[in-house]
């Protein structure tokens, strides 16, 4: 098995097809870390000035007085970007960076969900940024593919392969060891490409990896290699059922194309096309609805003077009012975020998709990072919720009617003392959400590898 | 004999699995991504019909014209083409205000949009992208053995015993499977026409059957290319096997990696956050214009700026669109006796400060025309030449010019708003509005909007069209005699 292998290898790394893929992921790497270190600073400056200044606001707040505190809110919450985002890009530029908290003249703060700022000022064409994303789901696999079509169905061209089988080896160790053949010599030339890009970011001062990082990196490495071999695989596969490695190779290139290409978008688009697009109308007739209710309940609220009672009923609406605005805000977030879910399920069809989901998870960008900052977003809110509660209790001059300026604590309050927000991940959570589509790749891997053992054992010579 | 030669190829290219299995596939994603296409652009029509409405009712609610002036909205309608090249027509904005106080430009848009925003993520197919991608792969499957295949069978020999040129046999070639390209094209441009006539919101008129016909000749010059490539690869090589492998890269790279590559390396996104240093001189200017005003309040009869009349001023203050604008305005119901002595100061106040307006409105555009040129379209330029380097992107440049879902043809309903805008200043000079009662005060009636001038917009003609892709295709063009001619010398200087 071992010659097999290696004459693959000699094989295959004196072809003109391992020059030029070489060349190609080098030129891609270098790119993307090009790109990474120059626009990695920038990200980061700028979510470090948003916070200080959202801190600063914060700190204000605080001095002037609990009250202050509990109307106006903790701010905006800025999602903190990944240093990983160079492996996957995530469509970041259109999916929102920040969750709000509104507050006005009249009405206490809640969370509300901005849309995403899509830019359109930018007039310029519209194209994806390479990442690894890219590197791997596109060029990777064509290259696997390239590397194998010819694996069997050449060797049956020239009759070479008639030759090996009459020394005593049995199929299976021809076939492994094309395999495995195949395999080392796209996983050189990706490796150099991928160390060329990692030596770049290393050195440069603008992104830091730690050890977490370098987990994530490892992780993400691993991916990639059962995604290579699941296109080997098919490539075995295919080149093992056709008899002229052209056809093969037309084959594999139609699929490619088909499923790795235009599937994914096609299949998005569907989905997003007859997903019902009423929700922001409806969303806003229940929002006015609400509103309006809250007015005919309260309205009472507003005649009197400000004897207790009343301050109570007032306090009451404007604390009901929050909730109930940020309830509602809440829903239509989770609506849009289903509907987007399940277009993103049924891309699952492509293989190109899985690894771009795996990959997302994993560098901590796209959706499902969105939702894990919404989440961290609302626990926090949560939290300084109860913080506001506590801090009224401890105050025994207050009235305690949360909602009112005169039922409340009036005092400034320590800017320490305020909890502060942390935007974090973890990376065994990132783990769970991906286990089940890591392990769909793996069987589709021994599926497309015991189909190709099938076909090949069937072949004749 | 040079018939025959075609016949052969045609037969050969024809009766292929390959050619079938292309087919399959691209009429599949063809029709599927119509389907979509064709649902999308009716929600965006539907939504701007209602946009539409919507505005028109807000203007018709408000009584007095200061009170219109920011409410003229205009909705920019949807491309019925943009199903064969979305473009910048989804992108961009599709609603603008128009108002004497500043000149509406492509940045000063906002958008309507119903759609959930979290689509977004997934990157869009429009028709010529599966063109661009299927079609130029399966130019290159016909043309990778073209002449290496028939070189190791032997068959070229043959042929070149008979008494026809070299030339002519290329010639041959190239036309058969030109015509078995066009067979792919023609067969899913048809389903698609099926699909656009049933639906019943899209009519196209001769103009874009004109522009279709348009997007067809560059598709066939673009395929055509890719063809000529192959061929060349496989005059040079010699070899199906290494004319289909370095085939695949050259594909590769000029339709998937070079695009995203050279964009990734060569930053053209514009600075949005940025305020432009010209800033400081448009707020100078309304510094003036707060000083003007002053002055002539200092200058008027009644003392002071103390208005029995309640106005209020519009304020507009964007630094990074160096949008800076406030005006006074009223919307009084009634005027009561006590103040209607002051009625013709307020006339004559608001007349010079509408001429100041409009005044400083243009001698703001004179600077924010060109900032606007430096910080944005130049980077968007520069970023589409680039991309011109590779066939795709001369393709894809130029279907957006036949379709005009480009710049140009997005910035034209925005120059039709700057027109528009100009009409309407005009006609409040001419009415001498701002001099008016109504300017500020609907106590003897409100405004009659219909008397304003109306608001339409066309899509640019077929000519300009064929105008702004004539560039694009001429590129095209020579660079596939360039490549005929390549070949032509490889293959008759070649032994056989």
């Amino acid at each position: 098995m071992w010659h097999i292998t290696k004459r693959e290898l000699y094989n295959n790394l004196n072809s003109l097809r391992f020059a030029l893929t070489t060349v190609l992921l080098l030129a891609l790497m270098v790119t993307n870390a090009v790109r990474h270190t120059r626009e990695h600073s920038k990200r980061v400056q700028q979510y470090h000035n948003a916070v200080t200044e959202s801190m600063n606001r914060l700190t204000a707040i605080a001095d002037d007085s609990l009250y202050e505190l509990a109307r106006q809110g903790p701010g905006t919450f800025y999602k903190k970007p990944s240093p990983l985002h160079f492996c996957a890009d995530g469509g970041e530029t259109s999916l929102p960076d920040r969750v709000g908290s509104s507050y006005d003249r009249r009405r206490f703060w809640r969370l509300a969900y901005p849309d995403a700022n899509i830019n359109m000022m930018n007039l310029g064409p519209d194209v994806s940024h390479i990442d690894w994303t890219f590197i791997i789901g596109y060029i990777l696999s064509l290259i696997a593919l390239i590397f194998t079509f010819d694996a069997i169905s050449g060797e049956c061209e020239h009759g070479t392969l008639r030759l090996t089988l009459a020394n005593a080896i049995p199929r299976h160790t021809v076939l492994i060891g094309k395999f495995l053949g195949a395999l080392i010599s796209t996983t050189i030339p990706f490796m150099l490409a991928m160390l060329v890009n990692l030596l770049i970011l290393s050195t440069s001062s603008a992104v830091h990896l730690n050890a977490q990082a370098w987990g994530r990196l490892c992780i993400i490495l691993f991916i990639a290699f059962l995604y290579t071999c699941l296109f080997l695989a098919l490539g075995l596969l295919v080149s093992a059922r056709v008899q002229r490695s052209a056809v093969s190779l037309v084959i594999l290139l139609l699929t490619w194309v088909t499923f790795v290409v235009f599937m994914p978008s096609t299949l998005a688009s569907l989905a997003s096309g007859f997903s019902s697009s009423m929700a922001r109308y409806e969303y806003f007739d229940r929002y006015g609805q609400s509103y309006h209710k809250f007015r005919r309940t309260w309205r009472y609220a507003w005649y009197q003077s400000n004897d207790e009672k009343m301050l109570r009923t007032r306090g009451e609406w404007h604390t009901k009012m929050a909730v109930n605005e940020e309830r509602l805000n809440g829903e239509y977030l989770t609506f849009k975020i289903t509907q987007v879910q399940r277009a993103r399920a049924i891309t699952r069809i492509s293989p190109a998709a899985f690894l771009q989901h795996l990959l997302e998870a994993f560098a901590g960008t796209g959706l499902d990072r969105h939702q894990q900052f919404i989440e961290n977003v609302q626990r926090y809110a949560r939290e300084y919720r109860e913080f506001i509660v506590d801090m009224e209790r401890g105050d025994p001059e207050s009235l305690h009617i949360m909602g009112v300026r005169e039922g409340m604590s009036q005092k400034p309050v320590s800017p320490e003392a305020v909890p502060k927000f942390e935007d974090t991940r973890n990376i065994g959570k990132d783990f769970n959400t991906a286990a089940m589509e890591l392990l769909l790749l793996t069987l589709f891997v021994v599926v497309l590898l015991a189909g190709a053992y099938l076909a090949f054992v069937r072949v004749e010579i | 004999m040079f018939l025959t030669l075609i016949r052969r190829e045609l037969l050969d290219n024809l009766m292929t699995f390959r050619f079938a299995a292309a087919v399959v596939i691209m009429l599949l994603l063809v029709v599927a991504n119509t389907v979509v296409l064709i649902k999308d652009y009716e929600g965006r029509l539907a939504d701007y019909n209602t946009a539409v409405k919507t505005h028109r009712q807000e203007l018709l609610e408000r009584k007095t014209y200061s009170d219109g002036m920011g409410k003229i909205t205009l909705d920019r309608p949807p491309n019925p083409l943009s199903i064969f090249n979305t473009g910048l027509d989804k992108r961009s904005g599709n609603e603008i205000n128009v108002s004497h106080a500043f000149t509406p430009t492509i940045w000063d848009a906002k958008k309507h949009e119903a759609e959930n925003s979290f689509f977004n993520i997934f990157t869009s197919i429009d028709i010529v992208l599966i063109f661009q991608g299927i079609l130029s792969l399966l130019a290159l499957i016909f043309a990778y053995n073209a002449i290496a295949g028939e070189y190791e069978h032997g068959t070229l020999r043959l042929v070149l015993s008979h008494p026809v040129r070299r030339g002519s046999i290329l010639f041959a070639k190239y036309i058969g499977a030109i015509v078995c390209l066009f067979v792919p094209l023609l067969m899913s441009l048809l389903l698609m026409l099926i699909l656009l006539t049933t639906s019943a919101t899209i009519s196209l008129n001769t103009d874009d059957f004109l522009r279709i016909g348009g997007i067809v000749f560059t598709s066939l010059i673009y395929l055509s290319l890719f063809y000529l490539i192959g061929m060349l690869i496989s005059a040079i090589t010699r070899r199906t096997s290494t004319a289909l492998i370095l085939s695949i890269f050259v594909w590769g790279f000029l339709v998937l990696v070079y695009p995203n590559l050279i964009l990734t390396a060569v930053d053209t996104a514009p600075q949005t956050d940025t305020k432009p240093a010209t800033y400081h001189q448009v707020k100078q200017m309304w510094e003036e214009f707060e000083r003007k005003r002053k002055q002539f309040l200092r200058n008027d009869a009644v003392p002071g700026e103390d208005w029995k009349l309640s106005f209020y001023t519009r304020f507009n203050d964007q630094p990074s669109r160096l949008l800076y604008y406030h005006y006074p305005g009223g919307d009084l119901e009634t005027i009561d006796e006590k103040s209607e002595p002051q009625v013709p100061h307020a006339q004559n106040y608001h007349h010079y400060l509408g001429m100041l307006t409009v005044n400083i409105a243009e001698r703001r555009w004179l600077i924010r025309k060109p900032v606007f040129e430096t910080i944005y379209v130049q980077p968007a330029n520069k970023a589409r030449i680039l991309l011109k380097f590779s066939p795709a992107g001369l393709y894809d440049a130029a279907t957006e010019a036949w379709t005009g879902t480009d710049l140009n043809g997005t910035q034209d309903f925005f120059r039709a708003a700057q027109r528009y805008r100009q009409a309407v200043v005009n006609y409040l000079h001419d009415e001498k509005i701002f001099a008016s009662r109504q300017w500020f005060s609907a106590d003897q009636g409100s405004v009659d909007w219909n008397t304003l001038p109306q608001f339409s917009f066309h899509r640019s003609d077929i000519a300009i069209n064929a105008k702004r892709a004539v560039p694009d295709l001429f590129l095209l063009f020579m660079m596939n005699i360039l490549l005929f001619i390549a070949i032509f010398l490889v293959f008759v200087k070649s032994e056989v």
